[in-house]
């Protein structure tokens, strides 16, 4: 179940970590029958790589937007979950501290709400919270792209997710 | 959600999910803070006040989302609400102890918390000096540490003490009044 791509934002509205996985490495993407090729599968992502650091932008006022829709109709205890277009799927999860947790998968992907729940609590909490020595806000991604993170956070998507 | 609701929380967390630590650790650990800034600042106590309160903001502001990822509760539906989760749940799971929640103002904003034991203070006795005892709030931290949590979480508090045994008085009680709620952040504009 290929996950394309992670982000995280703060409560400043600020892309604080962002992690693509395509393309695929070839060892991976040769080893798992499942995987797509990466030229057929997100062709839509494919164009916003191009596009650079946009994508978070992009992907943030998405997911900004549909949060604040989804309350405006459900309430203010409402959330959106996941979304679905004909190329991925995206699924969200905000904690109660305005940290928003997004990860683009494809369509096939069930739901990511635990899995994202498990990062934060985890690998985010864990590692970058309660990293004395990182910042408390992460202008720039400062303090959230350490070690421990970044390698727990590969395997969880790699051995956990896969 | 109801105070016993949040009771049985608090005990359940600290029961299953909390690494325990040796009391007397925390005790002489913030201590030796307190004593460490009352000499740095000559014993200035409204700064010695001061620095302890920054100290607890920039805890509060981490803290917060280890509760959250503890807790698994979700956001308050009011203050009163809220209250009952500091003191019942934010206190019982990192200090053990679960101050009574108490003198509501008529609009709901302001509440006091009243501990009626209080970790961080066990073997503190204020220095003779003729001021500590006027000036120097020992638990300060714990102000410092609500204003930050809950800041996290989109409240603006205040939290101050107004009494405290240290000082002779009958309790140790803390002010608690919400200033606003927080709005959300919109990304910066593009040019």
């Amino acid at each position: 179940m290929p996950v394309y791509s992670f982000y995280i934002f703060d409560r400043h509205a600020e892309c604080i970590y962002k992690r693509r996985w395509l393309p695929r490495p070839t060892s991976i993407a040769g080893k798992s029958s499942r995987a797509t090729d990466p030229q057929a599968g997100p062709t839509g992502l494919g164009q916003t790589v191009k596009a650079g650091d946009d994508d978070a932008k992009l992907v943030f006022g998405t997911v900004f937007s549909l949060r604040n829709m989804v309350r405006k109709l459900g309430g203010e205890e409402d959330n959106f979950v996941s979304y679905s277009t004909s190329q991925y799927k995206l699924h969200y999860y905000e904690t109660p501290t305005n940290i928003k947790f997004v990860m683009l998968t494809d369509l096939k992907s069930p739901s990511m709400r635990i899995a994202l729940q498990q990062i934060y609590i985890n690998l985010f909490v864990e590692y970058v919270v309660k990293n004395p020595l990182s910042p408390i806000e992460h202008p720039g991604g400062v303090g959230v792209n350490n070690e421990l993170f970044e390698e727990s956070l590969e395997q969880f998507v790699t051995r956990v997710l896969a | 959600m109801s105070a016993t609701k949040a009771s049985r929380i608090g005990e359940e967390i600290w029961k299953t999910r909390i690494d325990k630590v040796n009391a007397e650790l925390v005790t002489l650990t913030y201590g030796t803070i307190v004593a460490q800034l009352c000499q740095d600042y000559n014993s200035d106590y409204q700064e010695v006040n001061k620095q302890l309160e920054k100290m607890g903001h920039n805890i509060g502001m981490r803290l917060i989302e280890d509760f959250l990822a503890k807790s698994g509760v979700g956001r308050c539906a009011n203050f009163r609400e809220t209250a009952d989760m500091i003191a019942k749940v934010g206190f019982k799971i990192f200090l053990n102890v679960a101050p009574t929640v108490t003198n509501w103002t008529s609009d709901n904003n302001q509440f006091s918390l009243i501990f009626d034991e209080n970790p961080l203070a066990d073997f503190v006795e204020l220095p003779d000096d003729g001021r500590a005892q006027d000036e120097l709030w020992f638990s300060n931290i714990l102000c410092g540490v609500l204003r930050g949590a809950l800041e996290m979480v989109q409240m603006q508090i205040e939290a101050h003490f107004v009494s405290d045994v240290l000082r002779g008085d009958d309790t140790t009680e803390m002010r608690v009044s919400l200033v606003r709620y927080i709005e959300d952040e919109m990304p910066p504009e593009e040019e």
